[in-house]
C-alpha cells in the first residue's frame, strides 16, 4: 500500500529524512515513535505530499506520489489525515466540516453527504454535536470530529500526526478508543504518537526513528521488551521510567 | 465671530456639487481599487515567481510615493508618454485607484496569510484543490481579518479624493477653492468643507465599527 524506497529529504542544509525504506501493507497499523525532531511527522506528511521528498521513490496505492503526472488531489481522496491541532474549519459547523470534501471533491449530494456524516459522527460518539461549532467542543471532541472528517472520504489509508499530543490527559482515551476501533476494522493506519500503551496494544509494527533515520522496525511485543538497537533502548528507558 | 454662515447658505449648491463629486469619486474608486487590489493580492501569494515580483513591485512602488506625485504623473506624464489626455475626473480616479489598490492588496494579502497554515493543509489533504480550499476554507476566514484594515483604507480614500482639486476635477475641495476665491472668507469656507467631509466619514467610521463587531460575534469564529 505504501512503499518508501531510499527516500531522502533536505530542508536547505538540514537532512531531515535519510535513506528511508519502509513498506506498509493494506490493513496494517504502523506506529512511528522516536524523539522530537527525528523526522516522524515529516515522513508521514510525505505520504500525501504535504511534504515533497528530495529524492527516492514513494509509491502509495500504486501511484508514484512525486511524479509530475500524478493527480495529487485524486490520490489524497484515498488518504485521510488527522493533525495534532485538529485543524477543523472554525467557521463551519461540525457537520459542514465533515461534508465539505465529500460534496466538493466526491460530488456527493448534500443530503447523501450529511447522512454519511451522521453515521461517522455516531461512530466517533458525538452525533449530538453535529450543529455545534468547533470552538464549542473539547479538544477530544474536536479530534474525534477530525477523525470523522477524514473517514468521510472513505479513505484506504488514515494518517495520524500526533493526534493526542495537544489533548488534555482525560480526553486522550476517547480519541484512542476511536482509533482502536478503526484499527480493528482493518483500516491501514500510520500513526505518529508518544502513546506507548496504544503502540503496544494496537500496532502491528513499531517503527523507531532518530535523526532522520529508521533505526529499528519490530513487532511491538519484541520492540518494547527487547529492542535491538542501543538508541531505542535508551529512548524506551527514558520514556517508560518517568 | 470668525465663522460666517452666509458662506454656507449662499454657496450651498456648490458645496453639494462638490459633495456629489467626492461621493462619486470615492465609490467608483473604492470598487476599482478593491478589484485591482484583490488581483495584486493574488499575484503576491501565488507560487508563480514572476507574478509575485510584479505584485511586490506594484505594492512597494505605489504605496511608497506620495499620492500627489501619482496625480501629477497621470496629469502630465501620461499625456507625454502616451498622448492620452484624460478628463480631470478620470485622471483623479486613476491616481486614487492606483494608489489605494496598493494598500488594499496588502490588507487582503495579510488577511489571507494570517489564516493558520493548518487550515490549508487540512483542506488540501482531504482532496480539495487549491482554488476550492481558498474559496471554502481560507477566504471566509480571511474576510473577518480584512474588514478592519479595509475600512481604514476606505476612510483614507474618501479623504484622499481631495487631490481631485489639483487636477481641476470637481470634488468638495475643488468647489471649496472656488467658493474661497469668490468670498475671500478662507476660514469659513474650509470649515464648512471640513464639516461636509465629516458628514461623509463619521457615519462611515461607525458603519465599519459595526461591521467589525458583527464579524467578531459570528458564532464559532475565534478571534
Amino acid at each position: 500500500m505504501i512503499h518508501f524506497h531510499q527516500i531522502n529529504k533536505h530542508y536547505g542544509n538540514f537532512h531531515v529524512l535519510k535513506d528511508i525504506n519502509l513498506s506498509i501493507k493494506q490493513g496494517e497499523v504502523v506506529v512511528v515513535i522516536g524523539p522530537s525532531g527525528s523526522g516522524k511527522s515529516t515522513m508521514v506528511r510525505c505520504i500525501n505530499r504535504l511534504e515533497l521528498v528530495t529524492d527516492g521513490e514513494l509509491i502509495v496505492d500504486g501511484v508514484r506520489v512525486n511524479d509530475k503526472s500524478t493527480d495529487i488531489n485524486r490520490l489524497r481522496r484515498n488518504i485521510g489525515m488527522v493533525f495534532q491541532h485538529f485543524n477543523l474549519y472554525p467557521h463551519k459547523t461540525v457537520l459542514q466540516n465533515i461534508t465539505l470534501a465529500p460534496t466538493q471533491v466526491a460530488a456527493m449530494s448534500k443530503q447523501e453527504a450529511e447522512q454519511a456524516a451522521m453515521l461517522y459522527l455516531e461512530k466517533v460518539g458525538i452525533a449530538d454535536k453535529a450543529d455545534a461549532f468547533p470552538s464549542q467542543l473539547s479538544g477530544g471532541q474536536q479530534q474525534r470530529v477530525a477523525i470523522a472528517r477524514g473517514l468521510a472520504m472513505k479513505p484506504k489509508i488514515m494518517l495520524f500526526d500526533e493526534p493526542t499530543s495537544a489533548l488534555d490527559p482525560e480526553t486522550i482515551g476517547e480519541v484512542l478508543d476511536v482509533m482502536r476501533t478503526l484499527a480493528r476494522e482493518g483500516m491501514t493506519m500510520v500513526v505518529v504518537t508518544h502513546e506507548m500503551g496504544f503502540a503496544k496494544e494496537v500496532a502491528d509494527r513499531v517503527v523507531f526513528m532518530d535523526q532522520g533515520r529508521i533505526i529499528e522496525e519490530a513487532e511491538p511485543a519484541q520492540f518494547f521488551t527487547n529492542p535491538r538497537e542501543e538508541r531505542a533502548q535508551m529512548f524506551l528507558s527514558r520514556i517508560l521510567n518517568h | 465671530m470668525f465663522i460666517h454662515f452666509s458662506v454656507l447658505t449662499e454657496h450651498l449648491d456648490r458645496y453639494l456639487i462638490g459633495l456629489g463629486g467626492t461621493v462619486a469619486a470615492s465609490v467608483i474608486s473604492l470598487i476599482a481599487s478593491f478589484i485591482l487590489g484583490a488581483i495584486i493580492a493574488v499575484f503576491r501569494i501565488t507560487p508563480v515567481k514572476p507574478l509575485q515580483w510584479i505584485g511586490t513591485a506594484y505594492v512597494e512602488f505605489f504605496r511608497n510615493i506620495p499620492l500627489m506625485l501619482i496625480a501629477f504623473f497621470v496629469l502630465v506624464g501620461l499625456p507625454l508618454l502616451t498622448g492620452a489626455v484624460l478628463v480631470p475626473f478620470v485622471s483623479g480616479l486613476t491616481a486614487l485607484t492606483v494608489y489605494t489598490s496598493a494598500f488594499i492588496a496588502e490588507a487582503i494579502r495579510a488577511g489571507i496569510q494570517a489564516v493558520p497554515k493548518g487550515q490549508m493543509e487540512a483542506a488540501r489533504s482531504s482532496g480539495l484543490t487549491y482554488i476550492q480550499a481558498m474559496r471554502h476554507v481560507i477566504i471566509p476566514q480571511a474576510v473577518k481579518l480584512v474588514i478592519p484594515p479595509l475600512g481604514n483604507q476606505f476612510l483614507n480614500l474618501v479623504k484622499n479624493s481631495s487631490i481631485f482639486t489639483i487636477l481641476s476635477a470637481s470634488d468638495l475641495m475643488y468647489q471649496a477653492d472656488l467658493i474661497n476665491s469668490d468670498t475671500f472668507d478662507t476660514f469659513s469656507t474650509y470649515i464648512f468643507a471640513a464639516l461636509f467631509y465629516l458628514i461623509l466619514t463619521i457615519p462611515l467610521s461607525f458603519g465599519i465599527r459595526h461591521l467589525e463587531q458583527r464579524s467578531q460575534n459570528v458564532k464559532g469564529v475565534e478571534a
